[in-house]
């Protein structure tokens, strides 16, 4: 095998749900009969991930990531397909293979309510064997790096969504895991506050060498912290690659910028264009086309030749464009 | 199963600590437990009247009931309704990524309900007691063998109630199956009548199935109303039961986790 930290290897994941029609009387049906429909979530996924990196999951809702990251955790058997990671198959859920990793969800806590949160750390130390010297250094250090010192004696049911997130992370970092699955670990929270936890995540991963895989619908997350990028759409991997390189890989298509000289141009442009060129900023002074990317060249050709430019510039559209256009078009 | 004893008392501790945040939630659960076997102890008591009824006297009967709501606050298991929210919500997720079982997690809530729960029923039981006269005829044996009665009834109690709520794992709503717990443990646990008084049939009924072990023995072996061949015979089926609990519930967690969805995030 290779030095991969994470190995995933054909990995599939189909589910068995049970379906009804609405109404009483399918309901009563349903009693006698059940009817269950198999979803497939993940299919025949492959990759690896090297220790210490940062890597971006990424794809619409329901493409089968939070689904990948529970099998990596342990949390969910696979259909098929084989995973290794830290050494360990992840759903044996071997003690072992547990205290070398840790997951935040967004979306769930993993707090006690009704106490302070350094209760909480405290009976996770126990939880991890973690000595009570080390367990006080690693909250210090954590305590001061996130700022979050008065927090500490709070009930948790108290704590604003941003102020639990913080203690989500500690919670998780306590026991020093060396694989952390991060599941939209920024969900709901403001501006400033995504930006404070995605410094703290590139530090914790520069400081601790884990290896990290993060799934965001925040592409700033993702742009800002993992330069690779996993995307996978209806449970089959699209794309893994640098994330600059992306737009380049995917987008179907280019923009094309241009400015025409005012005088001389009219609206006579529009009829020199191909007729299912896409016209996204119409103002002859920033005029902006998407043009399919095949097409591009001979129609900037074109575009010199029969009209007044003063400037024009070819670009890969915005990253969050091509996501978008990506997830509609179901494929690329 | 994944033994984390140093990490499970932990839990316990903190799970106090927030339970004891709710109190009063607790007294009012406890105070619904004691009604039924209190009705039923003034049912029996009544109808013993001065003279007996199946062998016993009023203040036997008295000294009976007194015992039962104690074990019945005791091995009740609460908890386990909750274990198939935790399945269908998709909690279980924060506990299995835990280096420890999740049935820690539902002990840490049993044993910590039954600190606070129990400083409300104990007085209460006591002030009883004064007033309604019991008749108790306690001897060593009968106590020494109280003890580990009721710890068995406990454990019996909770781990097949754990087992039937794991069945959430494969039907959403598997805790129907604890309320059919309660009515047989209600009937054929020394609840509604003391095995005694039971119809041979019923009796027979009790006497082979688990539920007398979970309530009204150790209730029965406090009160002196069982020969040593009955005590025996009774510890036998008691310790049977729960060796066929706990394989049950080996069997239906690892089965369980396989067939987890992890729903929910």
């Amino acid at each position: 095998m290779s030095d991969a930290h994470i190995d995933v290897q054909n990995l599939s994941k189909t589910y068995r749900v049970p379906q009804r029609q609405s109404g009483l009387g399918a309901a009563l049906r349903s009693l006698v009969q059940r009817e269950y429909l198999e979803v497939t979530a993940v299919t025949s996924l492959s990759f690896t991930i090297r220790p210490g990196e940062m890597v971006g999951f990424i794809g619409p809702n329901g493409a089968g990531k939070t689904t990948t990251l529970k099998m990596l955790a342990g949390l969910l058997h696979p259909t098929s397909g084989t995973a290794v990671v830290a050494g360990y198959t992840p759903w044996e859920r071997r003690p072992e293979y547990l205290r070398r990793i840790s997951m935040v969800l967004g979306n769930k806590s993993q707090m006690l309510w009704d106490i302070p949160p350094l209760d909480t750390f405290h009976v996770l130390g126990e939880i991890y064997s973690i000595d009570k010297r080390e367990l006080q250094s690693t909250l210090d250090e954590l305590t001061a790096i996130l700022d979050m010192e008065e927090l500490l004696t709070k009930p948790v049911r108290n704590l604003s969504l941003g102020e639990r997130m913080k203690c989500e992370l500690v919670a998780a970092l306590l026991h020093r895991p060396s694989v952390l699955f991060l599941d939209e670990p920024t969900l709901g929270l403001d501006v400033s506050m995504q930006r404070r936890l995605r410094e703290f995540i590139a530090d914790t991963n520069r400081r601790t060498g884990a290896t990290m895989i993060l799934t965001s619908h925040y592409m700033a997350d993702v742009a800002e912290l993992c330069p690779r990028v996993i995307l996978i759409h209806h449970g089959r991997l699209l794309y893994d690659g640098l994330l600059g390189q992306l737009s380049e890989q995917l987008a179907p298509f280019k923009l094309i910028r241009l400015a025409l000289d005012r005088e001389n141009s009219s609206s006579e442009w529009r009829d020199r264009l191909p007729e299912d060129t896409a016209v996204l900023n119409p103002d002859p002074a920033n005029l902006t086309l998407r043009v399919p990317r095949r097409e591009t060249s001979a129609l900037t050709a074109h575009l010199l030749n029969t009209l007044p430019v003063v400037d024009l510039s070819v670009e890969n559209p915005p990253l969050e464009a091509v996501i978008d256009q990506i997830y509609q078009e179901a494929a690329v | 199963m994944n033994t984390n004893h140093q990490g499970g008392l932990a839990l316990i501790r903190a799970t106090w600590l927030s339970w004891m945040q709710h109190r009063s939630f607790f007294f009012i659960l406890a105070f619904g437990w004691m009604i039924q076997p209190l009705i039923f102890m003034f049912v029996w008591a009544t109808a013993a009247g001065d003279s007996t009824i199946g062998g016993l006297t009023r203040g036997e009967i008295v000294a009976y009931y007194l015992t039962l709501i104690l074990v019945n606050q005791i091995t009740y298991s609460q908890t386990n309704w909750t274990v198939g929210d935790l399945i269908r919500g998709g909690d279980m997720n924060r506990l299995l990524l835990l280096p420890l079982s999740p049935l820690y997690n539902t002990l840490a809530s049993e044993l910590a309900g039954k600190v606070v729960y129990l400083t409300f029923v104990l007085p209460i039981t006591v002030g009883l007691a004064l007033l309604l006269k019991p008749e108790f005829h306690l001897t060593a044996v009968s106590l020494l063998a109280f003890l580990p009665a009721l710890l068995f009834a406990w454990l019996l109690r909770f781990l097949w109630g754990y087992w039937l709520a794991l069945l959430a794992f494969w039907a959403a709503r598997a805790d129907a199956l604890l309320a059919v717990q309660d009515a047989l443990v209600f009937l054929l646990a020394g609840q509604a009548a003391p095995t005694l008084l039971l119809p041979p049939a019923l009796r027979l009924a009790a006497v082979i199935l688990p539920f007398r072990y979970m309530v009204g023995f150790p209730a029965e072996v406090l009160t002196g109303q069982l020969n040593s061949a009955q005590l025996t015979v009774g510890f036998a089926a008691q310790l049977g039961w729960l060796a066929v609990t706990i394989l049950l519930y080996q069997v239906m967690w690892r089965r369980g986790v396989r067939q987890y969805t992890a729903v929910g995030g």
